[in-house]
């Protein structure tokens, strides 16, 4: 047989700039989070910037550690590993750059943009539409780039890291574009065209899997190749790798509801989000054990070895977040973690200790490569990296774990007389600064471990050669045709007479097909789609066309035009990073907040504000609680109204002018996503000041400043009046029986 | 009628967890034959990739393109 030779070279320059992007960014998001770790302690610390609040920086410090350092660790990590596993160069030089710098530029733009509070306010899919499709584009570029490298390999088998990258260029881009669906009102505006439970629905299919599949499945990818490679011997069981694989993109992908327990999220949904969490327990802990028993025999490795030891943390933690999620996921464990901190420790868990232990380690292993030089600067900087920042973990993430637990108890704890222990919400977080303050101490080791890191890799670098080599490698083309070695028969060797069908079966259950799908990518991956897009149809569609689903209730009605604008600048500020608006059916919810959230009163939420942390109270039944000017004066400084709150003031809504321009655009976006307005599109803008003139004279009349007609303060606090209050109102025509029976009975709210 | 009117009277409920049991099903069938003992050569070869990709370099290791410098 003519097998054609044929020579290449590996692209390391792009893996080099995706490195040091990882480096950058890594130190930016990590500073950012000490930052907003520190203003929880000290609420000050905003230094009455705008910019600087809470509710815009956290998620610039999510975003920035997702997708600016995981994500370019994960694409460092994936070229170097894809070329040489398919003995290939990258498909195209030019789609590599395009890669790099585009993904570089939708990071700056993100940087921007979220301080300046313009977001979706969906987690993790902050950023407005303009990014979005910039995303989907640098994705598209990504995958083609990444495929090409695929067809034109020149190894047949692809290694199982291979198929969690293909996994994760599927499922991300499926997720992305799904989740950020929406209407533009201008270039940096847009609604959801979900609302309430389908939105909800969405986010947290999109929210979970965007852990599942970008902060799981390609790291799962560099493990299965950079352990192996950092210990010299080959993954444990390849068996296992396999069956890790299937299942997460089995499993992984019904998750997403766990994320809504006890919401008005239809049961079944959130059950069957429950038992498909815990069934990924064993899975993942499957791969959890490939990992470490790689090291069987090589323990003596580890001692010597801190990028193995690194490696091993990381393993360790991926094991200990994939136990603590499938115990959070479980209803009666939620009702006490959710709201709480507990998410925000097992988050971490994972993050700092699996993603960060793991980005780290592949950092140290590549960079003496990466910069052909010898060796890394200096180990003992990696081994003071490795001490620090375990401690810095241990102390984030156990004082956290405390705090949850302390604060979902509190706000559970009855008397003895039937009335809540803690009815004072500020009560709750004051219990909580001790550990606060550890996470800061924690969280600032982490951040340290990071710039030794950059330390050591720019020391490194600084030792390269005058010009780097790039070897020219050999290797067989693949010949297009592939013949299958033949596939043994028992049956037939044994010579036994069995009925034909035996024959059939025997082919189907040689698993033939599978062995075939691993070298044909596109079949493969086809496969791989058709389980996360039939898996989510499965579990998403009946929430959008089954009606009984989200029962309507008749005294809802739309935002007014001023209620409209008041929402966005909620969403703007980011309100929705400490408040929810989901009241629980428990009855420490129900006396603390009021009345249960039903299905039905969020119909007109484009995009749903239900949250998932309360730093502060609920507010979804806090219309009506207080007066205009108590939300003005609390708005203005906090403490002024609630000496011990943490929160951020918003002076600045009550200088900045209320503008109206944009009100028209934004009222007809909502129209054309269902929202029934008639009068409001063409009479909008007067509606609005209207009722701007009513709530500043009403301000006035409590004794309040005068002149607030033209302020937005006035918009929010219409919308805060707003908040919850629909269920109560009496309809317009009285008819007992359009009234859904909860709204009606008040008092059966409980657990 | 709309769409929901249509999908409403349909009564799809219960797919959810038919689709439950069918991706259970699936999973273990691929479960089962992963296990199955007649593919160890193929695996043998396979978990040694990532080892093997340490080709030789065939030509002189001359001075790149790929230059940071």
């Amino acid at each position: 047989m003519n097998v054609q030779v044929e020579r290449f070279s590996y692209d390391d320059r792009i893996v080099r700039w995706f490195l040091g992007a990882t480096m950058l960014w890594g130190l930016v998001g990590m500073l950012v989070g000490v930052f907003v770790a520190l203003q929880l302690v000290l609420p000050e610390l905003n230094l009455g910037i705008e910019y600087f609040s809470f509710g815009r920086l956290r998620p610039l410090h999510t975003n920035a550690v997702i997708f600016a350092f995981t994500a370019n660790g994960i694409f460092a990590g994936v070229y170097y590993s894809s070329q040489r596993l398919l003995k290939t160069r990258t498909f195209s030089d030019a789609l590599s750059w395009l890669h790099f710098w585009g993904w570089q530029a939708i990071i700056v733009a993100a940087a921007i943009s979220l301080p300046l509070g313009l977001n979706q306010s969906k987690e993790y899919a902050e950023l407005e539409w303009p990014i979005d499709i910039a995303i989907a584009l640098v994705w598209v570029v990504f995958a083609v780039n990444f495929f090409g490298m695929v067809l034109k390999r020149r190894e047949r088998h692809i290694y199982v890291a291979i198929w969690f990258y293909i996994a994760t260029i599927i499922t991300i881009a499926m997720l992305h574009i799904f989740n950020n669906l929406s209407v533009p009102a201008g270039w940096f505006k847009s609604y959801s065209i979900y609302a309430g439970v389908q939105d909800a629905f969405m986010q947290w299919w999109y929210g979970h899997n965007a852990v599942g599949f970008l902060l799981t499945t390609p790291i799962l990818g560099l493990m299965y190749y950079y352990l192996p490679k950092a210990a010299q011997r080959p993954v444990y069981s390849y068996r296992l790798s396999i069956l890790h694989f299937w299942s997460l993109i089995f499993i992984y992908i019904w998750a997403g509801p766990h994320h809504l327990h006890y919401t008005s999220l239809p049961e079944w949904a959130s059950t069957l989000g429950m038992v498909f969490s815990v069934m990924l327990w064993m899975p993942s802990w499957g791969g959890m054990i490939n990992g470490l028993l790689t090291l069987r025999g090589a323990w003596g490795k580890v001692v010597e070895e801190p990028i193995l030891r690194f490696f091993v943390v990381a393993v360790t933690f991926y094991g200990l977040s994939t136990f603590e999620g499938p115990l959070l996921s479980v209803k009666s464990v939620n009702a006490l973690s959710h709201y709480t901190d507990w998410t925000i420790a097992h988050v971490h868990g994972g993050a700092l200790g699996w993603v960060g232990f793991m980005i780290f380690g592949m950092i140290y292993w590549l960079a003496p490569r990466l910069y052909q030089t010898k060796e890394i600067w200096s180990r003992k900087l990696v081994e003071t990296h490795f001490w620090i920042a375990s401690i810095g973990i241990v102390l984030y993430v156990a004082p956290i774990w405390a705090a949850g637990i302390t604060q979902g108890l509190m706000w559970r704890a009855f008397d003895e007389g039937g009335r809540l222990m803690y009815p004072d919400f500020v009560e709750t977080v004051m219990r909580l600064m001790p550990m606060y303050w550890a996470r800061v101490v924690g969280g600032s080791l982490y951040l340290a471990g990071a710039v030794l890191c950059a330390v050591n890799v720019l020391a490194t670098r600084a030792q390269r050669p005058a010009r780097y080599e790039e070897p020219v490698y050999e290797a067989p083309a693949l010949t297009p045709a592939y013949q299958d070695a033949p596939a043994v028969s028992y049956l037939r060797e044994s010579g036994a007479h069995v009925a034909r069908v035996a024959y059939l079966l025997e082919r189907v259950t040689s698993l033939q097909f599978h062995r075939r799908w691993e070298r044909l990518p596109v079949v493969f991956s086809a496969w791989v789609g058709i389980a996360v897009v039939s898996a989510s149809l499965f579990e998403i569609v009946p929430t959008f066309l089954i009606r009984s689903n989200v029962p309507t209730i008749a005294t809802v009605t739309p935002y007014t035009p001023l209620e409209v604008l008041g929402r966005d600048i909620y969403i703007a500020e980011g309100c929705n990073n400490c408040h929810s608006q989901q009241v629980r059916p428990m009855r420490h919810e129900t006396e603390r907040y009021g009345e249960y959230s039903k299905a039905g009163e969020s119909v007109y939420d484009h995009p749903f504000l239900w949250g998932s942390r309360r730093i502060g109270p609920d507010l979804h039944r806090v219309g009506g609680k207080y007066s205009h000017l108590w939300h003005l004066r609390h708005l203005d400084d906090p403490r002024s109204t609630t000496p011990q709150s943490i929160m951020p003031s918003y002076a600045h809504l009550i200088d900045q002018r209320l503008e109206l321009d944009e009100l028209p655009r934004r009222l007809r976006a909502l129209a054309s996503l269902g929202v029934p307005y008639d009068r409001e599109l063409t009479e909008g803008v007067e509606m609005a000041r209207a009722q701007a003139q009513r709530i500043a004279d009403e301000i006035v009349e409590q004794g309040g400043p005068e002149g607030l007609e033209n302020r937005r303060v006035t918009a929010l606090i219409a919308y805060l009046q707003r908040l919850g209050t629909d269920l109560f109102r009496e309809p317009e025509h009285p008819a007992p029986a359009e009234l859904p029976r909860q709204a009606r009975r008040t008092d059966d709210a409980t657990d | 009628m709309r769409l929901t009117d249509v999908m409403g009277a349909a009564g799809l409920s219960g797919w959810a967890e038919a689709a439950l049991l069918l991706f259970v099903a699936v999973f273990v069938t691929i479960a089962i034959h992963t296990f199955s003992r007649r593919r160890s050569a193929q695996y043998e070869r396979a978990r040694h990739l990532p080892l093997d990709d340490d080709l030789p370099a065939v030509a002189p290791a001359g001075p790149g393109r790929g230059d940071d410098r």
